[in-house]
């Protein structure tokens, strides 16, 4: 399987943050979820990608190259949709279409009118006019125009009604139908991962916690509840975070096998959400630093 | 690159028609200024305003994602202004024409020198200052610049008779050249430093 993304030990520091160490791939023709609270260095991992920042240390390769010598082959295959309009506000999207279409070798102009169509967008109304959702759809409808081949989204379902969320959704499902494409979308909203994800990468406080398939996530990890008096030193090991009440406990777990052979039917285990993922992951930084 | 021109055009639709509409003012009512004011106005009006235009938006986000390279898009906006710059001096000239506003080819030639030089100074700052601060900057940079001609005017007028012996000794051919030669290098030199400061522009 390739890798459409490599970060090789990619170490960014910023004013007031940094991102340290960075190992990343990104498998090609998957939907890849990146996951991770705000102030994790979701974004700055995104600006890396697209070049907008530069990589203090490490390696950045997108299809196998590098941006110091093929800056432009690498965005002429990617498409962008990012959390805010990076568009002239005053223009319609007919003044967009003419100064965008002509950076790209591969623009499609058919294609392009179809999406639009499609996504229900008017011609020649500003940008400003437009709801986030509709800015989200003609950001998409550019990325779609061009044959890009790696599509990366910067919190694309924020700020959006459950409704247009979901119909961005299945728009994302029949792009990535005839699997040419790979998909690499931040969130913080985890539902929308577990119907689309085949990928999870999960940041927290700069550095990347796991890169796993989501099947993978969901055997591994597990909720688990029980008495406090199963838990001793070596159980508690096992666990990346116990949150104690006065009924027992309840546990996050990356090792299910592991419970199980040891606890067996002493303790009960419940699938953990994303969501769970999240909320324990974070948890566990604070107890143990 | 001509994609990037371009592109400055297409955003500028409406100012172009201001720019036409301000010489024509100008031409108007303005009779007692020199010509050479009006093509430096005419000329720095529309790579100004681009930048402006550009200040507000995270439109730099945009252009760093398609397939442009930052020296590209630094050198798109000097080649692009002095473009802008020989149209609307051209356009100018016309318009003054039709007006019968007298003018002669050596104003539009300071025109173009003046243009060279504030564009040398004012294009470097908006790469090096965050947006929001170019106004102030620039007011300041003009506060600055009086206060400094305010000295050196009397310096000037006490070495008059010097600068002026100096200056008829020069052919005009050589006085014309050397500003010339002045004016586009300090435009070169911005076009260094506003290209250097991007490359390691964070967005």
């Amino acid at each position: 399987m390739n890798n459409i993304v490599e970060f090789k030990g990619v170490t960014k520091h910023l004013k007031d943050f940094s991102i340290k160490d960075i190992n990343l791939q990104i498998k090609q023709g998957y939907v890849t979820g990146f996951i991770g609270a705000n102030g994790a260095g979701k974004s700055t991992t995104m600006k890396l990608m697209m070049n907008l920042l530069k990589a203090d240390e490490g390696d950045i390769n997108v299809f196998g190259m590098d941006y110091a010598s093929n800056e432009k082959e690498i965005k002429e295959r990617m498409g962008f949709v990012y959390d805010s309009n990076v568009f002239y506000e005053s223009l319609n999207l007919k003044d967009i279409r003419r100064i965008v279409a002509p950076a790209y070798k591969n623009w499609d102009d058919k294609q392009f009118y179809d999406y639009i169509k499609k996504f229900e967008l008017p011609l020649n109304k500003g940008i400003k006019t437009f709801s986030k959702g509709m800015q989200m759809k003609a950001s998409l409808a550019i990325a779609l125009s061009h044959e890009a081949e790696f599509i990366m989204m910067d919190e694309p379902t924020a700020g959006l009604d459950p409704v247009f969320r979901r119909e961005l959704l299945d728009i994302l499902q029949e792009i990535m139908k005839d699997g040419r494409r790979t998909l690499f979308f931040s969130t913080h909203i985890t539902s929308d991962l577990e119907r689309i994800a085949d990928y999870i990468t999960f940041i927290q406080k700069g550095k990347i916690l796991f890169t796993d398939s989501m099947e993978d996530v969901q055997d591994r990890y597990a909720l688990v509840k029980g008495n406090m008096d199963v838990i001793n030193r070596d159980i508690e090991k096992m666990f990346i975070k116990i949150e104690r009440s006065s009924y027992g406990f309840t546990a996050l777990t990356n090792d299910v096998a592991g419970i199980k052979a040891v606890l067996g039917n002493r303790v009960s285990m419940e699938p953990a959400t994303l969501e769970d993922i999240m909320f324990y992951a974070k948890g566990a930084e604070r107890q143990y630093v | 690159m001509f994609n990037l021109i371009k592109k400055d055009l297409i955003i500028q639709k409406g100012e172009l028609l201001v720019s036409v509409a301000i010489i024509v003012l100008y031409a108007i009512f303005a009779r007692q200024l020199s010509p050479f004011f009006i093509f430096l106005v005419a000329s720095i009006f529309l790579p100004l305003n681009a930048y402006i235009n550009e200040e507000k938006t995270k439109i730099n986000i945009l252009w760093n994602s398609l397939p442009y390279t930052r020296r590209e898009i630094v050198a798109a906006k000097y080649v692009g202004a002095a473009l802008f710059m020989v149209l609307s001096i051209g356009v100018a000239g016309i318009i003054l024409y039709i007006f019968n506003y007298s003018y002669t080819i050596r104003d539009m030639a300071i025109g173009a020198g003046l243009f060279f030089i504030f564009a040398a100074f004012t294009f470097p700052l908006f790469y090096i200052l965050k947006p929001g601060y170019i106004g102030t900057a620039i007011m300041i940079g003009f506060l600055v610049f009086s206060f400094v001609l305010s000295s050196i005017v009397p310096f000037l007028t006490e070495n008059l008779t010097v600068i002026i012996h100096f200056l008829t000794s020069l052919s005009s051919l050589t006085l014309y050249l050397s500003g010339a030669i002045i004016a586009i290098s300090l435009y070169l030199l911005s076009w260094t430093i506003s290209q250097f400061v991007y490359q390691r522009k964070v967005f």
